[in-house]
């Protein structure tokens, strides 16, 4: 039986969430929740500045996502191991 | 009934609170120098295997708050933190600056540090330079996103040119600000902790300070509460307090020190700074190298300073100032987007004061400083024109264009809290000393953000760390060595 792939994206934006500082933490989890919805997104684009907030915390979640980073060029995971080999071949800390 | 468990003592001649660019430096200067010292850190330790370069991951690891501090005011400011042995030197970009010598003279002329002249602390930058191995950014190493901006300065015959960080063996994993995977950037987590404890300092994570104790007027230690359980006290007649701007105002007050002048938690620069983005015919590939390689310093006597920026995917789509199908298209164009950052040396002033044990940090963006980013804004949109940019976006709200830009609607982060604990000769008017002592608390000792009188203009770590060093060696009653080999001859 095969196992579901973590959503890396969906938990680093979780994660991030949960280290904001009250009353942030709150507010974000709200705009989270509206933006994945999408009567809460028209409400949202009514205001130009909490729409981009909304938007960019979303955004941030699904380009956090290896394989959306990666169709972009941007590999992490091979950027970490590059670091932990160099690391290990040279004797840095 | 239950009894309070008796903490665990520990006696040391220096206690330091903090390992971050302050905290650190005193500690190994000291340790070398033969103190028996004790450095309380509020973080944790990192390991560097653990270090993911994914930006969303390690801001909620390494950041305080997940990088989310902000300010009160208008605009809101986000105020980035780091958490940790290495403090936020383990997630800065790495730029060092020397003080400019505009800025001590003006600290001489205003707040009476006479003592702090270019050359005498001299011995004390090269020192620190010396043991991070600062060096200037090559330009292979700097990638492309430096190379537009570069582009664009020569174009304009604007001032301009690589930044000195403290790398080495770096190899441009592009990711500086969410813990360097390869440890190239020589953080005081990997330099200096090492070697305070190579020279016998016990470096302690996960105690939270509680109180700096003082009896009659001169230093006898601190109490903590450790992450672990239990509390801790350690006897010492030398405290030096280095949490970081923010936080080193909370525990002094806390511990009813500092407050005579009422100078405590106020004064407080930021270098506010925003960040524009630009759509250009190459590819880019803005990660790609050392975020922050190069400067443009063509308006610094105008308070305003471009430093490169750049990031991964998930850190673009956050900054980007753009929202719906317009993000998306830009987000999809990710490989030809530059980006760069705009700095102001601030004429305003906050505070910072605790409300239930948090800081709660007030900043009001002036009207001269506003003036400043429209300034800057339009200045950036220039760069990046001249660079072959195809659109620029500013961090403004659309149709708002940086003429008519009011304060609140400047999208603005800050990376350098400084001035909390202000040094002023004069008691009345500072903090701290010349020497950084407590004015008014004998052995109790400041070395971080907090005592920088003024704005800088520059990136701060490289002044914090040059005071430590002096704080250091002036606590050892020693001068400065001028070169490393000097110091370890001197401590044998």
């Amino acid at each position: 039986m095969s196992r579901a792939k973590p959503d890396l994206g969906r938990e680093g934006l979780d994660r991030f969430v949960d280290a904001a500082p009250q009353p942030q933490r709150s507010g974000l989890r709200l705009l989270v929740a509206l933006e994945r919805r999408p009567r809460g997104r028209r409400m949202l684009g009514r205001a130009q500045a909490v729409d981009q907030l909304a938007n960019g915390l979303l955004a941030m979640g699904h380009y956090e996502d290896p394989a959306n980073a990666l169709a972009l060029g941007w590999d992490a995971d091979a950027v970490a191991a590059r670091g932990r080999a160099l690391r290990r071949e040279e004797g840095r800390p | 009934m239950s009894r309070r468990r008796e903490p665990r003592v520990i006696e040391a001649d220096v206690c330091v609170i903090g390992a971050g660019a302050g905290g650190a430096v005193t500690a190994a200067e000291l340790a070398e120098g033969g103190a028996s010292v004790v450095v309380l850190e509020q973080g944790p330790r990192h390991d560097a295997d653990r270090f993911s370069a994914r930006p969303l991951d390690m801001l909620a690891r390494l950041y305080r708050d997940g990088g989310q501090t902000t300010t009160l005011g208008t605009p809101p400011i986000l105020l980035p933190l780091g958490r940790g042995l290495g403090g936020t030197t383990l997630v800065n970009s790495g730029t060092c600056f020397r003080t400019p010598p505009a800025v001590l003279e003006r600290w001489q002329r205003e707040f009476g540090l006479e003592a702090l002249t270019d050359d005498a602390l001299d011995p004390c930058f090269a020192r620190v330079e010396a043991a991070l191995s600062i060096s200037e950014v090559t330009p292979e190493l700097a990638g492309r996103n430096a190379a537009v901006a570069r582009r664009g300065a020569e174009a304009l015959g604007w001032s301009h040119g690589f930044l000195r960080r403290n790398a080495r063996g770096c190899v441009g994993s592009g990711v500086c600000a969410f813990g360097c995977p390869t440890s190239a950037k020589q953080h005081v987590g990997i330099t200096y902790v090492p070697r305070a404890e190579a020279a016998g300092a016990q470096v302690i994570s996960g105690a939270d300070v509680r109180h700096v104790l003082v009896e009659r007027g001169v230093a006898r230690g601190v109490e903590a509460r450790l992450a672990s359980g239990g509390r801790l006290e350690v006897r010492a007649p030398t405290v030096i307090v280095a949490c970081g701007t923010i936080h080193t105002p909370l525990l002094l007050a806390r511990s009813g020190l500092g407050r005579a002048s009422g100078e405590l938690g106020r004064n407080l620069a930021l270098h506010p700074a925003t960040g524009a983005f630009a759509l250009m015919d190459e590819v880019v590939d803005m990660a790609k190298g050392v975020p922050q390689s190069f400067y443009v310093d063509e308006f610094a006597s105008e308070g305003i300073m471009f430093e490169g920026v750049a990031g991964p995917p998930s850190y673009v789509a956050m900054s980007l100032p753009l929202s719906g199908t317009r993000h998306a298209a830009a987000m999809a164009s990710y490989r030809n987007l530059a980006m760069f950052g705009l700095m102001v040396s601030d004429r305003s002033r906050g505070s910072v004061r605790a409300l239930a044990g948090r800081p709660v940090i007030r900043y009001e963006l002036v009207e001269e400083d506003v003036v400043r980013f429209r300034r800057g804004l339009r200045r950036m949109e220039e760069l990046f024109r001249a660079a072959g940019a195809r659109e620029v976006y500013l961090g403004l709200p659309g149709g708002v264009s940086p003429e008519r830009a009011p304060a609140r609607d400047l999208k603005l982060m800050a990376f350098h809290p400084l001035g909390t604990a202000r040094a002023d000769a004069r008691a009345e008017h500072g903090v701290v000393d010349g020497d950084l002592q407590l004015h008014g608390a004998q052995g109790v000792y400041v070395a971080d953000g907090s005592v920088v009188p003024s704005s800088l203009g520059v990136n701060p770590q490289l002044t914090i760390m040059a005071l430590a060093t002096r704080l250091a060696y002036g606590l050892l009653g020693r001068a400065v060595p001028r070169t490393h080999e000097e110091a370890h001859v001197l401590s044998d």
